[in-house]
């Protein structure tokens, strides 16, 4: 029974693995193939059933044929970075609040307050482009990092607040009350005794911040022009009509590279056990 | 109505403080002597310092205002142009390019930014519309003129009076032109022609086998029933002997990719009837859509009956897989735009040598909507698709550096190298460019080269001719037709239903647009269309 | 009762006060915007009545597209829940390397959508990829993935939940790590086997994650429309249209920013009402079951 057990669980775990490593290994093994390694049908081994080249690879580190990912990169660090910490502070503060205080203006009341931060995500992006077009004109912020931080953080704050709210929630009051019977604020016991028991939560708001800061392609793309460009801005300016696969290739797997470091990162939290809460 | 006055008094800031800036700029450039030029009247030019994958020709350098020599003596240090282009590699690569020779010329500094197709003209206008100084050149499908042009700083006539633009084509000027000004910067010509494989159509056993079953001979089809005859005879035959089967016909059908100048390609000459001027589709008097009179009917019919001798996937097939499959060797023929041609023309592709431009196919018969019958004439009818263009805008900070670039960038020697390279989107369109020996002098054949320059220098010649849809709103149009195409090829509507829909959508549309300016801005068209 | 207003309020309204004055401005234009007949060529706040409304009511693209939704995005995250417990559960204990797999389970999720999406175009390309070459190889014939209405469905809703099942995963996962152990215990000395187990304690314990990671999951998933744009453009016909993508097309791509503030707005409305009942639902069903 559970030799048969084992196997199941391993041959489920295998082909899940085939599944989600799949298509990195095709991009993989595209980034090193040309026009002539793709026309002829699918290859997968390069020497083998193909000539590999590195165009691909070399198109994006300031090849000709390429475009330049290593500004946009720092351009979305720099971004991602700013706009989580936003996002963290402000969101931390509302959940916190949100979760010990109870709120009350007419019909509103806590839950719905929260809702609202979490339905700002239900709206689609398209409504929101051009009136944010207009908005940052106004302020002369079109095509600069301010700009888009501030948009960004429209997009994170209401997923931070949405993971911290049900943090602070499993954190036991007693420990707040505790700090302030020795004579801190609330907003010093929130500082000085929440937040460090608040790690795993953070890690996980901070984590998905992160990856929909990184990834943001749509408001990045429609509120710059020619100053700052953002990673997806740089890959996806390789979605010509006569598309070079392998060049594209190549970017999305550079694109990727830093998000995997976070993965382990964010596993290395799960494996201590001590997310415990993060998500309720 | 707040909003209004706001935004013209938004408006009304931003244009003076663009006129300031215009002048500042304006004057800085005067200042500035010119410097001693980089390059000798007539070196040796070639693109080989930039990358390893640029042919190692060189050419030499054609004295003139645009020249290397000459660019190379302007001083724009210190100043910022910047450029809007599409995706990497299609007209997006020679933009990059030529930005950076302009910038070890004249000091300038030059941004570009690629962006995708389907994203190009939101990502131009939504800026100019809202006075917002983003770009200050633009490279972007010549058929949005009318969505552009009241944006557009006209060339100046110093420009247009250099010898490059005196050469290009009667036709291509015409399509840089709206209302007689000329408000784009001709950097390419476009138009869809026929590409067949030449190997297998002179292969005696191939023609014996074709006669057999057929009972015709086996040659360039001239009309599209012909066409489907052949596509479909080939179709899962392995015609190169690779052990895949091969397919008859490779066509652009993504729907909101280009799928829309494919069908106008098959409509055209069931459409285009020389003896009715005034429109193909709309009756320019009346602003009555045409499109779903008989032979656009027809021609969706005919497209829905290709569908079987497409390769696999070929409903879906954007530009970038017709040339892969075509120019992979799986396809016989396909019809679309000169890159894909010359992309199956490079030295390293499979097919060099092997395959052969000719005009689209024609008809037997064309429809005449005055007698409301089909006319039992042989037709022919070439369709002008759009290609890439250029403007400068009239927001740009400095206008002559932006005009300069362009002026630069199809000068002689950079049109000459990148005619060449097939993923540049840069096409003939200078009558000095239909030269066979120039392609001979690339490696093509004698007869290749011959019968390609001779296919694009017929269809300047040509009154009855198609072009694209030119007016403001092109794209809702476009993308309307295209839904119905996407419907009719999915099955979900016959071919007249689906046209009939967007007829009727075609009438709503140029009742928000405006119908007095859709009805001025076809009269342009009209006028290209019949060579008047 | 004066402080603690004043703390109440100097938690909440930073972060409150940021989104509403990010957000006011776009939702003020976009009710504004979708009673002018802005569009491409005439890009004015001119007031039009309801014109856009009673458009979209005869908009049967846009209908359509909002009934696929339900099968897309309900679908795609019932999978994504399914597969992303089951393998959570594999992972959860005793298994060799079990860091490295759920490194690797979670990276999905950290790729950029719009580029995965043209990835993946590769992948499912009928001629030239490695798809229907495989299933050549094993004697299938070519299935028309991007083509055929069916299968483009359902390479629409493999890319969805090859990227999506991580963020299921790495919550469920999580939630899982948190259990209290006690329960485990008793259940052992009760004797319960594995399937026992896990419908009587694991999954009545897991209720209230399941419930919250399937709700936010729904949210982004109605967004759907990046990959349906790189895939099939929303072919063949219109079968592969989302709202997202419909919602592009009318707002951004044809620039009928006033008939797309329309179509947006209802949108909104509809998905906020839908989530609503969706949440209460769930809710329902989860707690009744954990008491069976």
């Amino acid at each position: 029974m559970s030799r048969l057990y084992a196997t199941f669980k391993y041959t489920v775990i295998a082909i899940w693995a085939c599944f989600v490593a799949g298509p990195f290994m095709w991009a993989m093994t595209t980034s090193f193939k040309d026009a002539n390694g793709v026309q002829g049908g699918a290859t997968y081994i390069p020497w083998l059933q193909y000539k590999p080249t590195v165009t691909g690879w070399h198109n994006i580190f300031g090849g000709a044929g390429g475009v330049d990912v290593v500004h946009p990169f720092v351009n979305s660090a720099v971004i991602t970075v700013a706009a989580s910490a936003i996002s963290l502070v402000l969101g931390s503060l509302a959940a916190y609040g949100l979760s010990r205080y109870r709120f009350k203006a007419g019909f509103i009341k806590n839950s719905d307050i929260v809702f609202f931060f979490v339905s700002q995500r239900i709206m689609p992006p398209v409504v929101l482009v051009v009136p944010f077009f207009y908005l940052l004109q106004s302020v002369n912020l079109l095509d600069s990092i301010p700009g888009l931080v501030i948009v960004t953080v429209a997009l994170l704050l209401p997923i931070a607040v949405w993971v911290m709210v049900d943090f602070f929630n499993g954190i036991p009051r007693e420990i707040d009350e505790m700090a302030m019977l020795d004579g801190c604020s609330p907003f010093e016991a929130f500082v000085r005794a929440i937040l460090p028991n608040s790690l795993p939560g953070l890690t996980v708001a901070a984590m998905f911040c992160a990856v929909f800061g990184w990834n943001d392609f749509f408001f990045a793309f429609r509120l710059t022009f020619t100053e700052v460009q953002t990673l997806p801005q740089a890959v996806v300016a390789l979605n010509s009509s006569i598309p070079p696969w392998w060049t594209l290739s190549a970017a999305a797997l550079f694109g990727i590279s830093p998000l995997v470091l976070l993965a382990v990162w964010v596993e290395r939290y799960l494996s201590k056990g001590n997310l415990s809460g993060a998500v309720r | 109505m707040h909003n209004l006055s706001r935004q013209g008094l938004i408006a009304a800031a931003a244009v003076a403080a663009l006129a300031a800036a215009g002048c500042a700029g304006g004057g800085q450039v005067e200042q500035k002597p010119d410097k001693p030029a980089l390059f000798q009247p007539g070196s040796a030019i070639g693109y080989q310092k930039y990358g390893k994958d640029y042919p190692a020709t060189t050419v030499k350098d054609v004295p003139g205002p645009c020249s290397y020599e000459s660019i190379s003596r302007k001083d724009y240090s210190g100043q910022t142009l910047k450029i809007i282009t599409h995706a990497v590699p299609v007209i997006g690569e020679p933009t990059k390019l030529h930005a950076k020779q302009f910038e070890e010329l004249t000091g300038a500094k030059v941004e570009v930014v690629n962006v995708p197709f389907g994203e190009l003209h939101q990502k131009i206008l939504t800026p100019l519309q809202a006075g917002q100084p983003a770009y200050d050149v633009m490279f972007y499908p010549s058929l949005w003129i009318g969505d552009m042009a009241p944006y557009l700083a006209p060339v100046p006539k110093e420009y247009l009076d250099t010898p490059g633009m005196k050469d290009v084509t009667k036709a291509f000027m015409g399509v840089a032109t709206w209302n007689g000004t000329v408000v784009q910067y001709p950097v390419d010509g476009d138009r869809h022609y026929l590409k067949i494989r030449t190997d297998v159509l002179k292969d005696p056993k191939q023609q014996a086998a074709y006669k057999a079953a057929t009972g015709r001979d086996l040659e360039v089809p001239k009309t599209w029933a012909e066409y489907a005859q052949v596509a479909s005879f080939f179709t899962g035959k392995d015609f190169d002997g690779d052990g895949k089967p091969n397919f008859g016909s490779a066509e652009v059908t993504k729907r909101d990719d280009l799928m829309f100048s494919a069908f106008i390609s098959r409509a055209a000459p069931y459409v285009k009837n020389p003896g009715v001027k005034g429109g193909v589709f709309f009756d320019v008097e009346t602003m009555q859509p045409l499109i779903n009179t008989p032979g656009f009917v027809r021609a969706l019919d005919d497209m829905v009956k290709a569908k079987s001798a497409w390769p696999p996937g070929g409903a879906n097939f954007g530009l970038g897989d017709e040339i892969f499959s075509f120019g992979g060797g799986q396809t016989l023929m396909s019809y679309s735009w000169d890159d894909a041609f010359i992309q199956a023309q490079q030295p390293d592709s499979r097919v060099r040598n092997k395959v052969e431009a000719a005009p689209l196919p024609g008809s037997d018969e064309v429809y005449n909507r005055t007698t409301k019958a089909w006319d039992k004439t042989p037709n022919q009818a070439p369709y002008f698709t759009w290609g890439w263009t250029s403007a400068v805008a009239k927001t740009a900070r400095n206008q002559k550096m932006a005009f300069d670039y362009l002026c630069f960038f199809s000068n002689e020697a950079n049109t000459a190298l990148d005619l060449t390279i097939g993923r540049f989107g840069v096409n003939p369109y200078r009558n000095s460019h239909f030269d066979a020996a120039f392609w001979e002098k690339q490696g093509w054949d004698k007869d290749t080269a011959e019968a390609y320059v001779r296919t694009l220098s017929d269809m300047e010649k040509s009154t009855n001719r198609v072009f694209d849809l030119r007016v403001p709103g092109v794209n809702e149009y476009m993308s309307s037709l295209a839904n119905g195409v996407a419907a009719a090829l999915a099955g979900q509507k016959a071919p007249q239903q689906a046209l009939d829909d967007v007829a009727r959508e075609w009438t709503d549309i140029t009742g928000q647009i405006g119908k007095d300016k859709v009805q001025a801005a076809y009269r342009n068209v009209v006028a290209l269309e019949d060579n008047s | 009762m004066d402080g603690l207003r004043r703390h109440k309020s100097m938690f909440l309204l930073p972060g409150l006060l940021t989104l509403v004055l990010i957000i006011i401005f776009p939702l003020l234009f976009t009710i504004r915007v979708s009673f002018s007949g802005w569009n491409v060529s005439n890009p004015q706040m001119d007031f039009v009545g309801g014109a856009n409304y009673v458009k979209m009511l005869h908009d049967s693209r846009f209908w359509a597209s909002i009934l696929r939704l339900g099968l897309l995005a309900g679908g795609t995250v019932l999978i994504q829940y399914v597969i992303g417990f089951g393998v959570a559960l594999l992972v959860w204990r005793d298994l060799r390397g079990r860091r490295f797999w759920r490194v690797l389970f979670l990276i999905p999720m950290m790729t950029t959508p719009v580029v995965m999406a043209a990835i993946w175009q590769t992948i499912f390309h009928e001629s030239l990829g490695p798809v229907n070459d495989l299933l050549g190889r094993l004697g299938l014939s070519p299935v028309h993935w991007l083509t055929g209405s069916g299968p483009a469905l359902a390479a629409l809703m493999t890319v969805e939940v090859w990227q999506w099942t991580p963020f299921m995963f790495l919550l469920l996962l999580a939630g899982l790590l948190s259990l209290p152990k006690e329960p485990f215990m008793a259940a052992a000395i009760d004797g319960a086997g594995v399937w026992r187990t896990f419908r009587k304690v694991t999954f009545p314990l897991m209720a209230p994650v399941s419930v919250s990671a399937i709700i936010i999951r729904l949210i982004e998933a109605s967004k759907l429309s990046d990959s349906v744009y790189v895939l099939t453009s929303g072919g063949p016909g219109s079968s592969t249209e989302s709202p997202g993508y419909y919602l592009y097309i009318r707002g951004l791509k044809e620039q009928q920013t006033g008939y797309g503030g329309a179509l947006s707005l209802t949108y909104l409305v509809l998905m906020i009402v839908t989530l609503t009942v969706v949440a209460a639902l769930l809710a329902k069903a989860f707690k009744v079951k954990g008491n069976a």
